[in-house]
């Protein structure tokens, strides 16, 4: 019959070439067979009509020849589970390391909005050719064979042997499980006020913070610069702020409440204090208290400071954005669960 | 098709897939080609797609469990396929699970 020699040949052309010829061999045999029977039924040859209906409902030369292959998936859910984990780590490494790498130059050689701009329309493209990368590298690993990929997969760190005595301790920052007891509220509370006294004493006491150095570092040229005042103030403020919230928990009965909102709270204000440094006039963090003092390693001191001041307003930005994506999923979560 | 449809659709073609397999080992206790493997089949109500059947011979073929040869019957050259003896050790122990699970489930209802 020439539409099933037509079928036969279409779905050849989609069949690993090794196999072809033996795999349309066995299927033509039996397709002629079940063709014979159901003439033989009939007692006449199908008609073109009816031809066409037995050929179609065999199924598209292309879904026939696919159940022929070997692997009809990039990487199959022996190695799943160990891609995905590698594509997760892969995804936060890179960020991670771009953008800390980028910061970094930035502090350098100076930043501007189109830099930043380019940052965010970059990122995209890293990611995907990070996600690229990892995924050829496990469908090769599929592909060079089953076995070969399996012993890929146990293989540490991808699949550490593991024992549930080795599992690790619970998060204690999991604050969903995390019990919190009116005695270690109490103690929060309490060493929250004697560290506030302290942080009010050092600007009049300064050995409170330097020790004997203290003495060591008032005999030096330089002195600090004026931004240091509102940094302080901000520090100071930060903390009563957060004393204040601990105490209202407490005595309002609320000290087994999870923490999550004040820890987010307080982590975003402190880029205040440190956004109050890095404006400081012509990034002059320390002055000379003299003439004489040495210009060139007092400038030097201050870019320094400056550029880890950068990275340090850059890790804080990450961890607000980390605890708010994590923060925006929980109440996902929740809002699923409920 | 609709969702309850098609869940019901893919749930149904899982179930079937590990017994399909079941039904052509126990099968290929007598000697077959895929023709009259799948008429066999359908026979004893196990219904299968030609798409389905053919290739997943091939498969339990590259895994040992079934031997072939071509031969010629009724002047046409057919692969007959049989149970090797490593799939009739393999048949045994998944019928027995198969008549664990289905004791569970009468069990169950």
């Amino acid at each position: 019959m020439e539409l099933l020699d037509r079928y036969l040949q279409a779905v050849k052309k989609h069949l690993p070439w090794q196999r072809q010829d033996d795999i349309i061999a066995e299927l033509r045999a039996n397709l002629e067979a079940q063709l014979e029977d159901k003439e033989a039924e009939l007692g006449r040859p199908l008609t073109q009509q009816e031809a066409e209906e037995w050929i179609k409902q065999l199924g598209s030369p292309l879904q026939v020849a696919a159940r022929y292959q070997r692997h009809q998936y990039l990487i199959g859910p022996g190695l799943f589970p160990t891609y995905w984990y590698v594509l997760k780590l892969a995804f936060y490494w890179v960020t991670a390391i771009y953008v800390v790498a980028k910061t970094i130059t930035f502090a350098a050689v100076g930043s501007s909005p189109e830099a930043y701009a380019g940052i965010a329309l970059s990122l995209p493209w890293i990611w995907l050719t990070n996600g690229a990368i990892v995924t050829l590298v496990f469908a090769v690993i599929e592909l060079s064979g089953s076995q070969f990929g399996r012993k890929i997969a146990q293989l540490p760190p991808l699949n550490p042997g593991w024992s549930p005595l080795d599992l690790p301790p619970v998060d204690a920052n999991d604050n969903e499980n995390r019990r919190w007891s009116f005695a270690k509220a109490m103690a929060e509370v309490i060493f929250g006020c004697l560290f506030f006294a302290w942080l009010l004493l050092v600007p009049h006491y300064p050995y409170l913070m330097f020790g004997p150095g203290a003495w060591y570092l008032a005999s030096l040229p330089y002195k600090l610069a004026h931004a240091w005042w509102p940094f302080y103030w901000c520090i100071v403020g930060i903390n009563g702020f957060e004393l204040m919230w601990k105490i209202a928990d407490l005595t309002g009965g609320a000290w087994q409440k999870r923490r999550v909102w004040r820890h987010w709270a307080m982590h975003s204000l402190s880029l205040i204090p440190l956004g109050i440094l890095l404006a400081a006039p012509g990034q002059q963090l320390f002055l000379a208290k003299t003439v004489a003092a040495n210009a060139k390693s007092l400038a030097d001191a201050n870019r320094g400071l400056h550029t880890a001041l950068m990275v340090a307003v850059a890790v804080v930005a990450l961890q607000i954005v980390w605890h708010t994506g994590k923060m925006v999923v929980e109440a996902y979560r929740k809002r699923v669960a409920a | 098709m609709t969702l309850t449809e098609s869940l019901f659709e893919n749930l149904r073609l899982e179930l079937r897939r590990g017994c399909l397999t079941l039904a052509v080992l126990a099968q290929l206790k007598q000697e077959h080609y895929g023709y009259t493997l799948r008429k066999a089949l359908a026979s004893r109500g196990m219904e299968i797609d030609e798409s389905t059947l053919y290739p997943l011979l091939r498969r339990l073929e590259a895994q040992g469990l079934l031997t072939s040869e071509w031969r010629e019957e009724e002047k046409r050259n057919k692969r007959f396929y049989k149970l090797s003896s490593d799939g009739e050790q393999i048949f045994t122990r998944l019928l027995d699970e198969w008549n664990r699970i289905n004791t569970s489930i009468t069990n169950l209802l």
